[in-house]
């Protein structure tokens, strides 16, 4: 029986075995955390520490919300880039959810930015 | 650190899928160590609470991961939208569930009497018990496996612990003075090494996934670990009562000895629980500072 546990638990390690990363921290964005530009960003970069899936991402001005959209389906990378449309003056919020391609763990982060008249 | 209902609700899941899970897992080891002091009475009862503990979970497996959806959407859609649902399971969330499945399905071998069965019965609680390992921090240190196999043995040992927890209270319960005697005297043996392995590997996991220690205690992390040690301290402070103090009286015919008992396991039940909630919330919304 003791035989029978030191191989029902090697089995089972073998399938915990894989690649692995670390979980996804915001390394650097453009526009970067409280910016104040003096020209609209023409995109909107996010780059993180390692490679993660973008889960959801939120831009959020005057009140309203920007669309813009995430391809949930897309393979892991530790940057994304999204084309922005014209956005008026004023201050803006981004809201993001990472999950981090092998450990699973989700992180979620968000920061502002400005644009001046 | 901002917490949202739907992060709340995704902890609670997996705090009760970790409490079901090592809850079935040690009731299954507890009938295989203590077969032979069971009488058909409580070997059914706790045949049943096993068998009940793996149907939840089950499902608080399946509930964990939906939520989780909703958790990082923030809206009820996420818990059925196929993109967060795909993306949590690809990234290690379908390995560990899937090994804990599989793990429980073999388990429900141990609710038949049938002896045949026993050996892939704990081989099935084994995996579901370890599953845990197979998502989250502790993989961000591979390929260095010695984390990974200290968490596991840390992950059998607790489901050792809290898992034989739910069969002593049946048999202080329903079963003679004697045989919760001479139950919690063998528990209490086999306890001693199991525990000492418990707090050894768990040190081992915290150690290697402490990066800066003055960072550690001024984190999220690490203040809610704290907490977790806190209990785990007063746990093994009441474990050691009932081993030192109540199973000799126990043992000795004392009267009022198995209300104290049950007592006791009552208590250890809930900061049992509470040590599994405080985990669950910082291996979900929290991570040790890098």
């Amino acid at each position: 029986m003791l035989k029978q546990a030191i191989l029902a638990l090697a089995l089972s390690g073998t399938m915990l075995a894989g690649p692995c990363m670390a979980h996804a921290k915001l390394q650097s964005s453009f526009p970067a955390k409280d910016a104040h530009l003096t020209a609209a960003p023409k995109a909107l970069t996010l780059t993180f520490n390692e490679a993660a899936q973008l889960a959801v991402l939120k831009l959020t001005g005057g009140g309203k919300e920007i669309p813009i959209a995430v391809d949930k389906n897309a393979k892991a990378s530790p940057s994304f880039t999204f084309p922005l449309p014209a956005l008026a003056p004023g201050s803006y919020t981004v809201q993001w959810t990472a999950v981090a391609a092998d450990d699973g763990h989700v992180t979620k982060g968000s920061f502002a930015f400005s644009i001046s008249a | 650190m901002e917490l949202t209902g739907w992060d709340a609700a995704a902890v609670c899941a997996k705090a009760i899928t970790y409490a079901a899970t090592l809850g079935a897992a040690g009731a299954i080891f507890f009938l295989s160590y203590c077969g032979s002091l069971l009488d058909e009475l409580l070997r059914s009862r706790i045949r049943s609470l096993a068998g009940s503990l793996l149907i939840a979970a089950a499902l608080a497996s399946g509930a964990k991961v939906l939520l989780s959806g909703a958790s990082m959407s923030g809206e009820l859609a996420g818990m059925f939208d196929s993109g967060f649902l795909g993306m949590i399971l690809g990234a290690g969330e379908g390995r560990a569930t899937g090994m804990r499945m599989a793990g429980l399905a073999l388990a429900a071998l141990a609710i038949p009497s049938n002896p045949r069965f026993r050996a892939l019965a704990l081989l099935g609680a084994a995996a579901a018990a370890i599953s845990f390992a197979g998502v989250g921090h502790i993989r961000g240190l591979l390929p260095n496996a010695a984390p990974l196999l200290l968490l596991c043995l840390h992950l059998l040992c607790a489901a050792f612990w809290l898992g034989a927890l739910g069969p002593l209270l049946i048999a202080a319960r329903d079963g003679s003075d004697r045989e919760a005697a001479l139950l919690a005297s063998r528990f209490g043996k086999l306890a001693l090494g199991v525990v000492a392995l418990l707090l050894a590997a768990g040190a081992g996991v915290l150690w290697t996934l402490i990066g800066d220690a003055a960072q550690f205690w001024s984190s999220d992390y690490g203040r809610m670990m704290a907490m977790k040690l806190l209990m785990v301290a007063a746990l093994l402070s009441l474990a050691a009562v009932n081993k030192l103090y109540l199973t000799p009286k126990l043992l000795s015919g004392n009267a009022k000895a198995v209300i104290y008992f049950r007592r006791s396991v009552k208590t250890e039940m809930v900061l049992g629980a509470l040590i599994l909630l405080i985990t669950a919330a910082f291996t979900t919304v929290a991570g040790p500072p890098q």
